[in-house]
């Protein structure tokens, strides 16, 4: 048996040698270029979900140990947490009107512009040029003063002679000029929805035509059909945006979200929750609720999208 | 072919009958007007900051867009000395953060989009859904414990935790990107390069970095542009005014003078936008083309 062993090993050893150096041939190469990726994945990604999914079940202040306290900052959320809920309405009330006026903007402008329109070069770069901006610190000062009392609004406004209120601080408006922000921005949906349209062949508006269908009809029976997966996939990334918006309402309420809460985005609360106040597990908890949010959205839209996003196949 | 003939006829048809011709011409008049008025609707606030920047602060709320005789850029000198900290400083520490930005995420990303557009490596697939999964993860999830990673490493307060994560190739969009422009390689390209005997460092950096120019320029201006806006992250990690980057300290300037000095803020504000604004020049067209390719978030 001993002899046996011994003889054995010398040939599993070089047999082991030549497929590990085989392996190491094939799979290295791979793994060294994706090292750097793969470090970040580990170290920056999965590590701290790992870490932030179990302090959303402690108490955390960063200077003592995080004590467990399990599910308590969930039902807190729920139960005993006014401004979690006006942080939720906020939110998706401006989700739920910036979105589809945003796509809808960029869909029009996109189809009108579509119709090898002489300049279509410089229009599209005008258009365009918000989304690049809009994200922007000097953007959000800039609608702080237009939304003003006395800003650029009221004074077109008093053209007319309407005395507008002051939009910025008057919890009724101050959200829907963060919405307007948002749709101002559209340029970026429209430029992928111009990229979808050129797609659509030609001859099929022709024979359309040809069939007698007028130009309304061939919105809805070609074009709309036949971007239906560039809408879907706009869809999805603005709303997935939209559900993180920071910077405009911190910037437009002084980070507090204020008028009576009334910008008070889920991000702006989760921030104030974790780096004004020091409550890290309630924060965390926050942020795994809103990933719990957008995993819903994103799972029913690809649910439901084999009943209207349109594949040609 | 018969529906080629009848395309001719109609086609030819309405070119013949002049009031169809007629019809035409005033659509096309409309859409301009239409494109045209939404051009200024939209454009007309930064123009409006354009010009506030260089009016008097009697003058800044109550005269249009255009210009008036006492234009002068005293706003610009104010602005940028308005603070215990110059803005010229702000600006430095902003391009340092964004150029390592670029340098960060061309080598990490390049070389995690050259393994999975060319070589094959075991749970390769896996790998990749993974990236594509983190393209949707909210960065909420993660910037608590991340937080508390950098500050026990020391890094708070250093430009490091707004760097670093680059060169581990956290930003998945430009992986992404870049394994879509590196498949439209021609593979007979790297093949014959292995038969020469070249390895895949070699066949990276020789064959697959030179041709893929646009593409690397394309994420290099979008890194610039989405770090230069950066606001989350060094609202996070800097502290100390010295350290600021541009958009903390226009968000300062807006919490103690601004209320004061619209002049200095507006002229501060327009400055913030410059670089964008002349990358927007400059590359526009790797941008759309980047935009609509991709479908890039901004």
């Amino acid at each position: 048996m001993a002899v046996n062993a011994a003889e054995a090993a010398p040939q599993n050893a070089a047999f082991s040698t030549t497929k590990w150096s085989r392996a190491w041939q094939n799979h290295a190469p791979g793994y060294l270029f994706l090292l750097p990726w793969l470090i970040g994945f580990i170290g920056l990604t999965v590590g701290p979900m790992i870490t932030s999914l179990y302090l959303s079940f402690t108490d955390f202040d960063l200077l003592t140990p995080a004590q467990w306290i399990g599910t308590a900052n969930y039902e807190r959320m729920f139960t005993n947490d006014r401004n979690f809920a006006a942080a939720m309405r906020v939110t998706f009330t401006f989700v739920l009107f910036s979105v589809p006026l945003k796509l809808a903007f960029a869909l029009a402008i996109a189809m009108l512009l579509n119709r090898g329109m002489k300049g279509l070069p410089l229009y599209r770069a005008l258009f365009y040029l918000p989304s690049l901006l809009g994200a922007s610190v000097a953007i959000a000062i800039l609608w702080r003063q237009i939304f003003a009392g006395d800003g650029l609004v009221n004074q077109f406004l008093s053209i007319f002679g309407i005395v507008g209120p002051s939009w910025i601080s008057n919890p009724n408006y101050s959200l829907w000029t963060l919405i307007i922000l948002s749709i101002w921005q559209f340029g970026s949906p429209m430029i992928i929805f111009l990229a979808g349209l050129r797609q659509i062949p030609q001859d099929m508006y022709e024979a359309a035509s040809l069939d007698g269908a007028g130009k309304w009809r061939q919105f809805w029976k070609i074009t709309l059909p036949l971007l239906t997966p560039v809408v879907f996939f706009n869809a999805i990334i603005q709303t997935i945006n939209a559900f993180q918006s920071f910077t405009p309402a911190f910037i437009i309420s002084n980070g507090t979200g204020s008028p009576i809460n009334s910008t008070l985005f889920y991000a702006l609360y989760l921030y104030n929750e974790a780096f004004s106040f020091f409550r890290m597990g309630y924060a965390s908890a926050l942020a795994w609720f809103l990933l719990f949010l957008i995993a819903c959205f994103t799972a029913f839209s690809f649910l439901t999208s084999k009943y209207w996003v349109h594949y040609d196949d | 072919m018969t529906t080629d003939a009848h395309k001719l006829t109609v086609v030819t048809g309405a070119e013949n009958d002049p009031s169809a011709r007629m019809r035409k011409r005033i659509v096309s008049v409309l859409a301009h007007t239409a494109l045209i008025s939404a051009s200024i609707l939209m454009l007309y606030p930064l123009l409006w900051l354009l010009a506030a920047s260089f009016k008097p602060d009697n003058q800044i709320f109550n005269t249009g867009i255009w210009p008036t005789a006492d234009w002068d850029i005293d706003a610009y000198f104010r602005g940028w000395n308005a603070m215990r900290v110059s803005f010229g400083v702000f600006f430095m520490n902003s391009f340092v953060i964004a150029i390592l930005s670029i340098v960060g995420n061309l080598i990490a990303c390049s070389m995690a989009a050259y393994a999975f557009a060319r070589l094959e490596f075991k749970f390769k697939n896996f790998w990749f859904a993974m990236m594509m999964m983190t393209l949707m993860l909210p960065g909420q999830v993660t910037i608590i414990p991340q937080y508390v990673l950098f500050r026990d490493l020391g890094w708070i307060n250093t430009i490091l935790p707004l760097v670093v994560p680059k060169f581990l190739a956290v930003d998945a969009f430009f992986i992404f990107l870049m394994v879509q422009f590196f498949r439209g390689i021609p593979r007979e390209l790297d093949e014959a390069a292995m038969m020469d005997g070249a390895g895949p460092w070699r066949i990276y950096w020789k064959i697959m970095l030179p041709l893929s120019v646009p593409v690397l320029v394309t994420a290099a201006i979008f890194t610039f542009i989405w770090t230069w806006d950066d606001f989350f992250g060094p609202l996070i990690f800097l502290n100390r005014m010295q350290d600021y980057t541009v958009t903390l300290g226009l968000r300062t300037f807006v919490d103690s003078t601004g209320e004061s000095d619209f002049g200095g803020l507006f002229a501060m504000s327009v400055l913030s936008i410059v670089p964008i604004f002349v990358f927007f020049l400059i590359f526009q067209r790797f941008l759309i083309e980047g935009i609509a390719t991709t479908g890039m978030k901004r």
